[in-house]
């Protein structure tokens, strides 16, 4: 042995279908030794966790949940890809752990009948045995493990029971010989494979044998699109074979899921008792939770709850309030020590207070994900697509959309790559290219600053809603109506396809494992941190050079020059009046500088250029110059609004002088306000509806490996906002009865 | 022989038929929906949630996949 063999972690897949404790598992396995992360090129999580025990390291491969080994998409390519050790990003496992649900051993046999002909060392747990026995159903696990010739570890991985002798096993894995199987297909089926990877060998081609059972089984011919293996007549040879199992009774595809449960049949016999018991508490549970009525009021009141949660003062608002502060702290500590120059400004304006501002979401971000993560491991996730299938089928979609785009609300980027649960390809690019129109969490500050300045406070119904609330909700609404707009339109145009079938496995509820969701809050609030410590960082420094640039000082001379007079006159001055109006004076001074650099900068030369495009939506080259340098990231909108209205860019969403300032803005060498109801409106409804947001277009770019969709999306959001802010102007002038400013 | 939306809740039934594309039938058989097995209804509408082999699946019928159903016996 090496002692690279000797000190290399022992590799261990994990697979099994969904819902059966899996990820549970995974984490009692492994704790906090954790990390993920994504297979170059396509789109699986990859995970990885380790654990040690009579001083081996033992690593595990945390596969997608499946309900099969048959390759239909890249996502569903890399399980089999990674078990057969084709993927050269990741190690060939020794060894595979099956997870089987205990409670639904006919179904789960499939996988593992499938995982068996790999020939690899395999172990399973048989889970969930708590939540079989409720059911009625015991198992003679001797009996089972004789009959696989596999050890079979009974667990209740909830409660952390047989994880102990699951890793003891585990650590003995290397001994272990792979298992005897014999293959379940009928001999006709077993020689037309044989003759396939004879041929293939006869073209120097090398492919193991369970590929080349999928390539014959696959009539959807994804496989032999993805393989490409034996040149232009290999597909011929494969019809022709399947021509003649379809005479000798075995057709493809059908004759695996008959071989599969006909080996699953025989394998059970004598294995699983079943006892009449009533009917499971889920199934009453479910009378209510997916009734047409009550469960979709029940469902209100939850989502109520959860908006509620995440945007209150007294949850999100606290914590939210110590990171504000910190980071402002922290711009203090460093403005004070630092000369003034550009470094002071990169370090305090670009990267403290462009990170800063979007590290401020944390919490909202990690609260509803809280939620999302209790929800989907008590099993109420499923419940939810079930009732929302009604709505979204009549654009097209299915039920499974709602859980993606209910993650769009905190971040549009988890969103799109949780569509990967849709396993229809245009649904799943329509549910991807809609997610970014939900309202996330980054559009909550230009919300708050628009409405607190321009939206006149109105109570009603004895003080319960007002009018600041209503057009905060209004907001969130322009987002989803545009969605299904879209939607409905893109399945009706080039997406077009009749809505698939809807199949959804409703797990049995349980009391979710606070592990699991603490682990998975944290997973998600980290990959946040990440994504603002690259991304935001990177674009923030961006904006900030484009501010700061060419800062031609020659342009503000008599103001500089006034400046450092000012500025001497203070260090003389003994009256507590004068050394007053010379601050006043000072700062007046500071903030006129900034500006006129600003106009100069080269943002603001690119705010001018842009001015026409802009003006039809009531706003000056000032709003469309802070509006371009939030397209990489909307979050970036207030610091640069702040620069921009010479108040220096450390202006917070709340703060009352910007709001103030705004209040006060005038359009160029006029009095005409430049700010009122219609053009809040606009920019609000800009903000809801357009893509300002490059990590999405990223994210929707990994996740289609295309740059088509990306620049759709890019293209249709922002001429989308643009009409809709230009409508919702002109709207609310003719309502409100305000002149439409033309200087 | 009935489509699997018209089962009543409780009624129990075996599955005789599944018409459709080839690979969506079998993506039902790999979930447990295939013929010979016996499924319950827990929920009617569309979708139907029902119970097979003791778990539920909810499961939207269209005009490209169909489940059809034989009723065996009636629980009250």
């Amino acid at each position: 042995m090496s002692i690279q063999q000797q000190t290399e972690p022992i590799a261990v897949a994990l697979i099994g279908n969904p819902n059966t404790g899996k990820s549970t598992l995974f984490n009692a396995l492994s704790g906090v030794r954790q990390r993920t992360g994504n297979y170059p090129g396509v789109t699986v999580e990859k995970k990885h966790g380790t654990f040690r025990i009579d001083d081996k390291a033992i690593e595990l491969i945390d596969l997608p949940g499946s309900y099969s080994l048959a390759p239909r998409s890249p996502d569903e390519m890399v399980a089999v890809d990674v078990l057969l050790g084709r993927l050269p990003a990741e190690r060939k496992p020794q060894a595979v752990l099956v997870i089987l649900d205990a409670g639904n051993l006919e179904r789960n046999l499939y996988i593992l009948s499938q995982v068996l002909e790999l020939r690899l060392p395999t172990i399973v747990a048989l889970n969930m045995i708590d939540a079989a026995a409720e059911k009625g159903v015991t198992v003679d696990v001797e009996l089972l493990s004789q009959r696989l010739g596999v050890p079979v570890i009974p667990t209740r991985a909830n409660q952390g029971e047989g994880v102990q002798d699951l890793r003891k096993a585990l650590a003995n894995i290397e001994h272990q010989a792979p298992p005897e199987y014999p293959s379940p297909f009928p001999p006709a089926f077993r020689e037309e494979v044989a003759g396939l990877q004879g041929q293939l060998v006869s073209r120097n081609v090398s492919a193991p044998r369970y590929l080349v059972e999928r390539l014959l089984l696959d009539t959807s011919g994804y496989l032999e699109c993805e393989l490409k293996l034996g040149g232009e007549d290999f597909h011929q040879l494969i019809e022709e074979a399947r021509k003649r199992l379809k005479e000798s009774g075995a057709p493809v595809p059908a004759v695996e899921a008959m071989s599969r449960y006909g080996w699953v049949r025989e394998t059970l016999r004598g294995v699983v008792e079943r006892k009449p018991v009533p009917p499971p508490l889920s199934d009453r549970i479910d009378r209510v939770m997916t009734h047409p009525i009550f469960g979709t009021i029940f469902f209100a009141l939850l989502m109520m709850l959860v908006f509620t949660t995440v945007f209150s003062d007294y949850v999100a608002g606290v914590p939210m309030g110590w990171i504000e502060a910190g980071f402002e702290w922290l711009g203090e500590l460093v403005g004070s020590n630092l000369a003034e120059g550009p470094f002071r400004s990169l370090l305090v304006d670009g990267v403290i207070a462009g990170v800063g501002g979007v590290l401020v979401f944390l919490p909202q971000i990690c609260i509803l994900f809280f939620f999302i993560a209790i929800l989907e491991d008590c099993g109420y996730m499923a419940r939810a697509a079930y009732l929302m299938d009604r709505l979204f089928s009549n654009i097209g979609l299915s039920g499974k959309s709602f859980i993606p785009l209910l993650s769009s609300f905190a971040c549009a980027i988890p969103g799109v790559m949780a569509t990967r649960v849709i396993e229809n390809r245009r649904d799943r690019l329509v549910t991807m290219l809609i997610a970014p129109l939900m309202s996330c969490s980054a559009r909550i500050p230009v919300y708050v600053v628009m409405i607190a300045a321009f939206v006149p406070p109105y109570s009603f119904a004895g003080g319960l809603i007002n009018s600041h609330a209503l057009t905060f909700a209004g907001m969130y609404l322009v987002g989803i109506v545009a969605a299904v707009i879209v939607a409905f339109v893109l399945k009706k145009t080039i997406l077009r396809g009749a809505t698939p079938p809807f199949v959804l496995e409703l797990p049995s509820y349980k009391w979710p494992s606070m592990s699991t969701v603490g682990l998975r809050v944290a997973e998600k609030g980290w990959s946040f941190i990440r994504r603002a410590g690259t991304l935001i960082f990177a674009s923030s420094v961006l904006v900030w050079a484009a501010a700061y640039y060419p800062h031609n000082e020659a342009i503000v001379a008599p103001e500089l020059e006034r400046l450092a007079a000012v500025e001497t006159e203070l260090e003389q001055a003994t009256d507590e009046e004068k050394i007053a109006a010379l601050e006043e004076e000072l700062a007046a001074l500071d903030h006129r500088i900034s500006g006129a650099l600003l106009r100069d900068s080269y943002l603001g030369r690119a705010g001018r250029w842009i001015e026409p495009v802009v003006r039809p939506l009531g706003w000056d080259w000032r709003i469309g110059c802070a509006t371009l340098a939030s397209f990489p990231a909307r979050e970036v909108i207030i610091g640069t609004l702040g620069v921009i209205f010479d108040m220096g860019d450390e202006e917070e969403a709340e703060s009352l002088p910007l709001r103030e300032k705004l209040q006060a803005a005038t359009w160029d060498d006029t009095d005409k306000p430049l700010f009122n109801l219609p053009v809040a409106l606009s920019v609000m409804v800009f903000f809801a509806l357009c893509a300002q947001c490059a990590a999405t277009l990223a994210v929707i770019k990994r996740e289609t490996n295309s740059w088509r969709w990306p620049i759709f999306t890019f293209v249709y959001m922002t001429t989308l906002a643009y009409v809709g802010a230009f409508a919702i102007y002109r709207i609310a002038a003719f309502l409100t009865e305000t002149p439409i400013v033309s200087v | 022989m009935i489509p699997l939306d018209m089962l009543p809740i409780g009624q129990t039934a075996e599955i005789a038929d599944v018409l459709g594309d080839l690979n969506d039938v079998k993506r039902l058989a790999e979930m447990g929906m295939r013929c010979g097995a016996v499924v319950q209804v827990v929920q009617q509408g569309s979708p139907c949630i029902v119970r097979v082999n003791g778990c539920s699946l909810c499961f939207r019928e269209c005009a490209h996949l169909q489940v059809f159903v034989q009723p065996v016996a009636t629980v009250a």
